[in-house]
C-alpha cells in the first residue's frame, strides 16, 4: 500500500519539477532588451579575441586555452 | 487508488502544456490591428486598403535585418505604387522614440504604424523578426516570409508580381 503511494508521488514530484520551471519563451518581438549589446555573452568579441590570442602566445604551456605560439605574441 | 493518482497526474500534464490558440497561416483573412496607431495617431485601419495588394512589415530598430531590408522596400514600393501596391511598416520597440529618431535618419515613403505593447504582432503570431505577410487584393495573408537575407529579394519580387497580375 505505502509502495503505492510513494511510486505516484515521486512521479508526481519529477514532473513537477521539470513542469514548473522558471522558462517562458520570449516572442521574436520582445527581443529588444536581449538584442542590446551589454546582454552579449561576449559584449566586446575583438578585445577578447586580442587578449586571447595574447594568452594564448604567452601561456601557451598552460594549456586550457590551446597551445599555439612560443611566446613572442607575433604567431 | 492508482488509478485516482495517474488521473492526477494526467490533469497536471495537461495543465503544463497548453499549447498557442491562435496562429495566424497564409490562406487566412488579414486580421485588423486596431492597436496599431499610426504616425498621426490614428488606429491601423487594413479594410482600407482592400483591393491594393499590401505587404505587411513588422519591424524593429534593434533588429538588423529590419534595417537592412528597409531600403529594398522602400525601392519595391515606390516601384509598384502605381500598380497597386502598399507597404505597411509596423513598429514593435517598446520604445516608439527610439523607431522615430531611426525614421529621421533613415526616412521611408510607406506608411509607418507603431505598436509598442506588442498586440498586434501578437494577433499576426509574428514568429521572426522581420516578418512580412504578402496581403491580396481580397484581404486574404498569401505569404508569411520570415526574417531578410539578401537573397529573398528575389523571392519577393516575385510575389508581388504575382500577386499584382491577379
Amino acid at each position: 500500500m505505502r509502495f503505492c503511494l510513494i511510486l505516484p508521488m515521486l512521479l508526481l514530484l519529477l514532473i513537477g519539477i521539470v513542469g514548473s520551471q522558471g522558462c517562458s519563451p520570449v516572442a521574436a518581438w520582445e527581443r529588444g532588451n536581449l538584442a542590446k549589446k551589454e546582454m552579449a555573452l561576449d559584449p566586446n568579441p575583438k578585445l577578447n579575441h586580442l587578449r586571447d590570442h595574447i594568452f594564448t602566445s604567452r601561456e601557451a604551456s598552460q594549456g586550457g586555452a590551446s597551445g599555439a605560439g612560443g611566446g613572442c605574441g607575433c604567431n | 487508488m492508482l488509478i485516482k493518482w495517474l488521473f492526477k497526474l494526467l490533469t497536471l500534464l495537461l495543465m503544463m502544456g497548453s499549447a498557442r490558440a491562435y496562429a495566424l497561416h497564409e490562406g487566412q483573412t488579414a486580421p485588423q490591428c486596431p492597436s496599431a496607431l499610426t504616425d498621426k495617431g490614428q488606429q491601423l485601419n487594413l479594410t482600407a486598403y482592400k483591393g491594393k495588394v499590401v505587404l505587411i512589415d513588422f519591424w524593429a530598430t534593434w533588429c538588423g535585418p529590419c534595417q537592412k531590408s528597409m531600403p529594398f522596400l522602400n525601392g519595391l514600393r515606390n516601384e509598384h505604387l502605381q500598380e497597386g501596391f502598399e507597404i505597411i511598416a509596423i513598429n514593435v520597440d517598446e520604445n516608439t522614440e527610439e523607431a522615430r529618431e531611426f525614421l529621421k535618419a533613415h526616412p521611408v515613403d510607406y506608411p509607418v504604424a507603431f505598436n509598442p505593447k506588442g498586440e498586434c504582432p501578437g494577433i499576426f503570431n509574428v514568429e521572426a523578426m522581420p516578418s512580412s505577410f504578402f496581403i491580396d487584393k481580397t484581404g486574404k495573408v498569401r505569404k508569411i516570409h520570415l526574417g531578410y537575407r539578401d537573397g529573398d529579394q528575389t523571392e519577393i519580387r516575385e510575389v508581388i508580381s504575382a500577386l499584382l497580375a491577379e
